[in-house]
């Protein structure tokens, strides 16, 4: 999905936990997330604790797309 | 460790009178083993069945098949979980062979359930249509997950390990028909024949993704996500030390019964001495977040560098995100020397054209593959159908489906059915049962 | 009594040699050159009822009116299957075979079969295409190649399905699918095999060969991100409570779009994740912590960008294919075009 969507000319940010994956599916650009079933928001957490990650995460993500690179590249969170 | 199993071939089953084996008959005495079924008021419902190779039996959803045992010296055939907990690996056991007890829901089924044939096309996609089958069909009044898609099948489960205690206590004194004996002697004391082949370790990695409890396989009726790679016998594994769980797309999964027969380990067992030095089991475990996974591999390397393993072998219950611990912990193992073969299923897809494992490494170089969960199978109706047919479509199985523009509903109305193998009861078979092989067309 | 034709080189048409490679396609009723073993090795299944012939060097440097040329040829002709080969070692020619056997299959949607030597640049241009048998490397094979193409037509005319590369002896075409081996050997014995052969140094084969990494050229990246639009999709299955879109919850086909603009938020009880693969109790109590709406719009106030596309995008990624993923984004992207997207956020679980 993500592969076919930059191949439309789009810059797209893959958030998510499992960044082997991302990385053997060919992703470019990849911000990790906390875990599989709540990537951005550990329920164990406080709800304020849980904004912030998100929020700051979420963040990441999108300077990730204004960002230039030239390999596939995990952006540190 | 010496762990002695007496073997009892079943060659028929049949209801009677009094719970017996003769001649490789096996009578069962119905309303009493329905009685000690019901003692557990969750059960609101039962019957028992018989499903015998080339039946026309299909059953539907299926949850879970046990071997029916005892043990001579009155231990609880699972540890921890039907008795008291207590060590496994170590004495002596009956058996009853090409015989399973398998449980059946009666109306409702989930993502974790599956389909068992005993005839025709279907008969071969389980390991289950070759046994003479003891068919537990029942309904419980656990209303809080009846229309979940992931059930725990808590009432169910048990009740299919107490139906296999208590079936199994009918061979306790009787004389089995041969032995397998399966010995483990201290791996820093072995003789010196021995120690110079190479020396194995069997990695066993069990699903244990749910974070909430009841789902998981069981150590010791302990929650295998609660746990961090460890060291055990292969004779506690072939002991009841396992118990399968309720989750993950059925055809990836390893019943009980696959547990205490684990071909893997007892092909490795027999090499012992032979080709190979097998030092025993890393029992390790399955992740959701790729710390965890990371840090199981981390641990299952350590173990195995620790131990002086030349080689292991890694088996995954599971597909999709556990192929990321599946690799990841192949790849630890070669990172540290360890020459490692893996055995697992794919998921290509129904087109055969996906990504084998959602995760792939070049130092994965040796791997035995045993199915697509991704194949879609079309079966012709059954005479007879035990459970629920529509459970298949309609409670969110994992091969099945309600509605699909193409291929119409997974149950039609004939009684034919068209799903993934997915949804084929423990059909895969990594535990080394597999006559099944991924191969390029 | 189906009907067969294939297609030769100006050599293995007894046109000539070196010289004749650029007589332009040719159609022979009847059989020329091979075309007589395939006949024989077909007979009482199909008839090989024509023979083209068309020089390499013509095929090569013309290869687009060579090509349309033997379409035009095949328009009026009964065919159900069409041969083209064997091409041994002759790299121009195996070139040649896959060109034509693929425009064959796209127009006239019959299956074709060829077959190369594995050092012709052919095989890796076209295996994933069609069936191409694994072929000698010189003519003197012709007997054995025809043969083994034969083989595999005959299934391909009986409807009957075609076995392993490894049992036909054709290349792999880069499809996988479990199968039951002829030994029914057990994956248990399989393991001690090919463990006993590493460990002690041995020659082994892998039955999951690692493919190699497929790459799509990096997208440029925004320039000005303040007053971008953006587009959130995700894999997790969030979708409103009663899954509008009949979205699967593993092996998805279905995706679904759902309306984020104004003030709408993502609230637990009116959202849920209908997929399989995780624990869904958390997303179902807060499906932001998949969509993260809430942030999304809150990062916009702050002006770190600049709008977000009015629409979420769901599927479920557990067990998809790569081909219905693929399909699925294309059917997703005209309406990122459509909205001037500038960017995507997608959230994988």
């Amino acid at each position: 999905m993500v592969k076919e969507i930059e191949k439309a000319g789009f810059p797209i940010v893959q958030m998510c936990n499992l960044v082997p994956v991302a990385k053997t599916v060919g992703s470019n650009r990849i911000v990790p997330t906390i875990s599989i079933p709540y990537p951005l928001g550990d329920p164990d957490t406080s709800k304020e604790d849980q904004w912030k990650l998100r929020c700051h995460r979420t963040k990441v993500a999108l300077e990730a797309l204004a960002t230039d690179i030239t390999e596939q590249t995990v952006f540190r969170v | 460790m010496r762990l002695e199993i007496g073997n009892f071939y079943v060659k028929d089953i049949i209801f009677g009178d009094r719970l017996s084996l003769n001649d490789g008959i096996l009578t069962i005495n119905k309303e009493e083993a329905l009685a000690y079924i019901r003692e557990d008021d969750r059960i609101t419902e039962a019957d028992l069945y018989i499903a015998k190779p080339g039946d026309k039996i299909r059953m539907c959803p299926v949850k879970e098949a046990i071997e029916p045992r005892v043990r001579l010296d009155g231990r609880g055939l699972f540890p921890g979980y039907t008795s008291e907990l207590a060590p496994a690996g170590d004495g002596v056991l009956h058996a009853l062979k090409n015989c399973s007890v398998l449980v059946v829901g009666r109306h409702w089924g989930g993502f974790q359930d599956g389909i068992i044939d005993m005839s025709g096309e279907g008969q071969k996609l389980t390991y289950f249509g070759q046994l003479n089958n003891i068919v537990l069909v029942a309904d419980t009044n656990e209303e809080f997950e009846r229309h979940e898609q992931q059930k725990k099948n808590d009432a169910l489960r048990r009740a299919g390990h107490k139906l296999a205690e208590f079936i199994g206590a009918c061979v306790k004194d009787l004389t089995p028909e041969d032995k397998d004996v399966y010995e483990t002697t201290p791996m820093i004391r072995r003789d010196a024949g021995i120690e110079k082949l190479p020396s194995v370790v069997y990695v066993m990695q069990p699903q244990s993704q749910m974070e909430a409890m009841g789902y998981n396989d069981l150590v010791y009726g302990w929650d295998t996500n609660h746990m961090l790679p460890t060291v055990m016998s292969p004779t506690e594994i072939l002991d009841g030390a396992i118990v399968s769980g309720s989750f993950m797309p059925v055809s990836s999964k390893w019943s009980t019964y696959d547990m205490q027969n684990t071909p893997n380990l007892r092909v490795l067992m027999d090499a012992h001495g032979k080709t190979i030095n097998f030092l025993g089991v890393i029992m390790s475990n399955l992740n959701v977040a790729l710390e965890q996974k990371e840090r199981a591999a981390q641990f299952v390397a350590q173990i195995a560098k620790s131990l002086g393993a030349d080689g292991a072998v890694v088996a995954e219950e599971g597909y999709g995100n556990p192929d990321a611990d599946f690799v990841g912990c192949l790849v630890a193992l070669e990172d540290a020397g360890v020459k490692t073969v893996g055995i697992t299923n794919e998921s290509t897809g129904r087109d055969g054209h996906g990504q084998p494992l959602v995760t792939l490494d070049e130092k994965c170089d040796a791997i035995v593959s045993c199915g697509n969960v991704g194949e879609l199978i079309s079966l012709p109706p059954m005479e007879t159908v035990l459970g629920e047919l529509q459970a298949l479509a309609r409670d969110g199985n994992s091969g099945g489906w309600d509605y699909d523009e193409v291929l119409g509903p997974s149950v039609r109305e004939d009684g034919s059915i068209i799903l993934e193998n997915n949804g084929m009861f423990c059909g895969d078979q990594v535990v080394g049962w597999s006559p099944k092989q991924m191969m390029e067309f | 009594m189906k009907k067969v034709i294939l297609y030769v080189n100006q050599f293995f048409g007894q046109i000539g040699g070196e010289e004749k490679a650029g007589v332009e396609p040719e159609i022979h009723e009847g059989q020329i050159g091979p075309a007589v073993q395939f006949a024989k090795e077909l007979d009482g299944i199909a008839e090989v009822t024509h023979t083209i012939i068309c020089g390499d060097n013509y095929m090569g440097s013309n290869t687009d009116a060579a090509v349309a040329a033997i379409l035009d040829m095949l328009a009026d002709k009964e065919m159900d299957l069409f041969l083209a080969g064997p091409a041994f070692q002759a790299g121009r020619y195996t070139v040649a075979c896959g060109t034509i056997c693929k425009a064959v299959k796209e127009r006239y949607g019959v299956p074709v079969v060829t077959s190369m030597n594995e050092e012709t640049p052919g095989v890796d241009m076209f295996k994933k295409d069609m069936y191409i048998l694994k072929g000698g490397n010189i003519a003197s094979k012709m007997r054995k190649d025809v043969k083994a193409m034969a083989n595999v037509a005959k299934k391909l005319l009986a409807g009957e399905p075609v076995g392993s590369a490894s049992e036909e002896g054709y290349f792999a075409r880069g499809i996988r699918h479990q199968a039951w081996r002829k030994d029914m050997k057990p994956a248990s014995e399989r393991m001690l095999d090919m463990l006993v052969r590493k460990l002690n140094g041995e020659p082994f084969v892998s039955e999951l060969p690692i493919p190699k990494i497929d790459r799509v050229p990096i997208a440029p990246a925004i320039v000005n991100l303040g007053e971008a639009r953006i587009a959130l999709l995700n894999t997790g299955g969030i979708v409103p409570v009663d899954n509008p879109d009949r979205i699967q919850s593993a092996s998805a086909t279905r995706w679904g779009r759902y309306d984020i603009s104004g003030d709408k938020e993502l609230r637990g009880g009116e959202y849920k994740t209908i997929h399989a693969g995780f624990d869904p109790a958390a997303a179902d109590a807060d499906p932001n912590v998949i969509t993260p709406v809430d942030a999304l719009k809150e990062l916009q106030k702050e002006g770190v960008f600049g709008s977000l596309h009015q629409y979420f995008y769901t599927t479920v990624g557990t067990g998809t294919t790569e081909s219905e993923a693929a399909r699925m984004a294309r059917e997703i992207i005209p309406h990122l075009e459509e909205d001037h997207v500038n960017g995507c956020i997608l959230v994988s679980t």
